[in-house]
């Protein structure tokens, strides 16, 4: 189950690259750690931030076994959301794995 | 190809009668329940869990995407009822109700609406009761938190319509269950001669309603709680 930072970078990556192309936003297709995932800076809006977490869980489901909802309570409570950027996302979606290999 | 449904609470009672009218239909069907169920067939998967276990849901959920590639249809049928005075309801019993109905329905509808999102349409069916619409004395919990479903029916149906999910809710009179087994006799006389139609519902009439919310034909009509018995 162990995932490397490097793996899920990539994998998040490719869903904002896939999400740019069916959405025909350029921008998503030339994503990087710094992208932002919402506020005004943001090329997603709310309905496709929930459609990009869906996304990340189905995958890390589909393609690597992992079942975790990262809309969590401990996601929603904090000062700075971990979805406010790509390299935030990533983080968490770390700290989330960890804590359901426990 | 087979369309997939899942349907909570088929160990007995309406679940199961849901369960096994798919499956004559047609339909894989995953089931739920806290302890084993009986049905038999190649496309009947069974889960053992206890409906408010987020994790226990999401793994079911999965699993099932995993083997059959897609969910076209819940049915959130599983529920639990403790008939009392609201002056002799311990809290826990309320806790445990909403715990079931609501919050165990909830996680279905919101695991299975990620995948029927992607999916670009699903049903998903909700299991009222006119025991909201009716505030029947002596259910207050338990019609509290179908009145929650309704409320929940509603506001679920504003956020998926978009994507081609419809929502809506079935609202029985009192069927033949185990789930009023233990609601004396009289009470339940009295509840039925006041509907408009005065009988005892059956599973049969539930299933007419199931069918109805999953016809091709019904993909304009979201967000409606459908009572039996000619319950207003």
């Amino acid at each position: 189950m162990a995932l490397e930072r490097n793996t899920i970078s990539k994998l998040l990556i490719e869903i904002l690259n896939e999400m740019g192309e069916d959405l025909e936003k350029p921008e998503l297709t030339e994503a990087d750690e710094n992208t932002r995932l919402f506020g005004a800076r943001s090329s997603l809006d709310s309905m496709n931030l929930v459609n990009f977490i869906a996304e990340i869980e189905e995958r890390l489901s589909d393609d690597h076994e992992i079942d975790l909802t990262l809309a969590n309570q401990s996601a929603m409570s904090r000062t700075h959301s971990p979805f406010r950027r790509v390299s935030s996302c990533v983080d968490y979606v770390m700290e989330c794995i960890e804590e359901v290999s426990k | 190809m087979s369309q997939v449904a899942i349907v909570t609470g088929t160990r007995k009672g309406i679940g199961r009668a849901i369960a096994e009218h798919l499956l004559e239909q047609g339909w894989k069907v995953a089931g739920c329940s806290r302890r084993d169920a009986d049905i038999e067939s190649e496309n009947y998967r069974h889960f053992n869990l206890d409906i408010s276990d987020e994790t226990a849901v999401i793994q079911m959920i999965r699993s099932i995407k995993r083997e059959w590639g897609s969910v076209d249809a819940l049915i959130n049928n599983a529920g639990t009822a403790a008939m009392n005075h609201l002056l002799l309801t311990p809290t826990e019993t309320c806790r445990s109700i909403l715990e079931t109905n609501l919050t165990g329905s909830f996680i279905f509808l919101r695991e299975c609406a990620k995948l029927m999102t992607r999916q670009n349409g699903g049903r998903i069916i909700n299991l009222s009761s006119i025991a909201a619409p009716l505030n029947l004395e002596g259910e207050a919990i338990y019609a509290a938190s179908k009145a929650a479903i309704e409320s929940l029916t509603r506001t679920a149906a504003k956020e998926l319509g978009a994507h081609g999910i419809t929502v809506n809710a079935i609202g029985p009179t009192p069927i033949d269950t185990d789930l009023i087994r233990t609601v004396p006799k009289e009470a339940i006389d009295k509840l039925i001669s006041n509907q408009a139609l005065p009988r005892i519902g059956t599973t049969a009439d539930v299933i007419n309603c199931v069918d109805f919310f999953l016809q091709d034909g019904s993909d304009f009509i979201s967000g409606q709680t459908l009572y039996l018995g000619g319950v207003a």
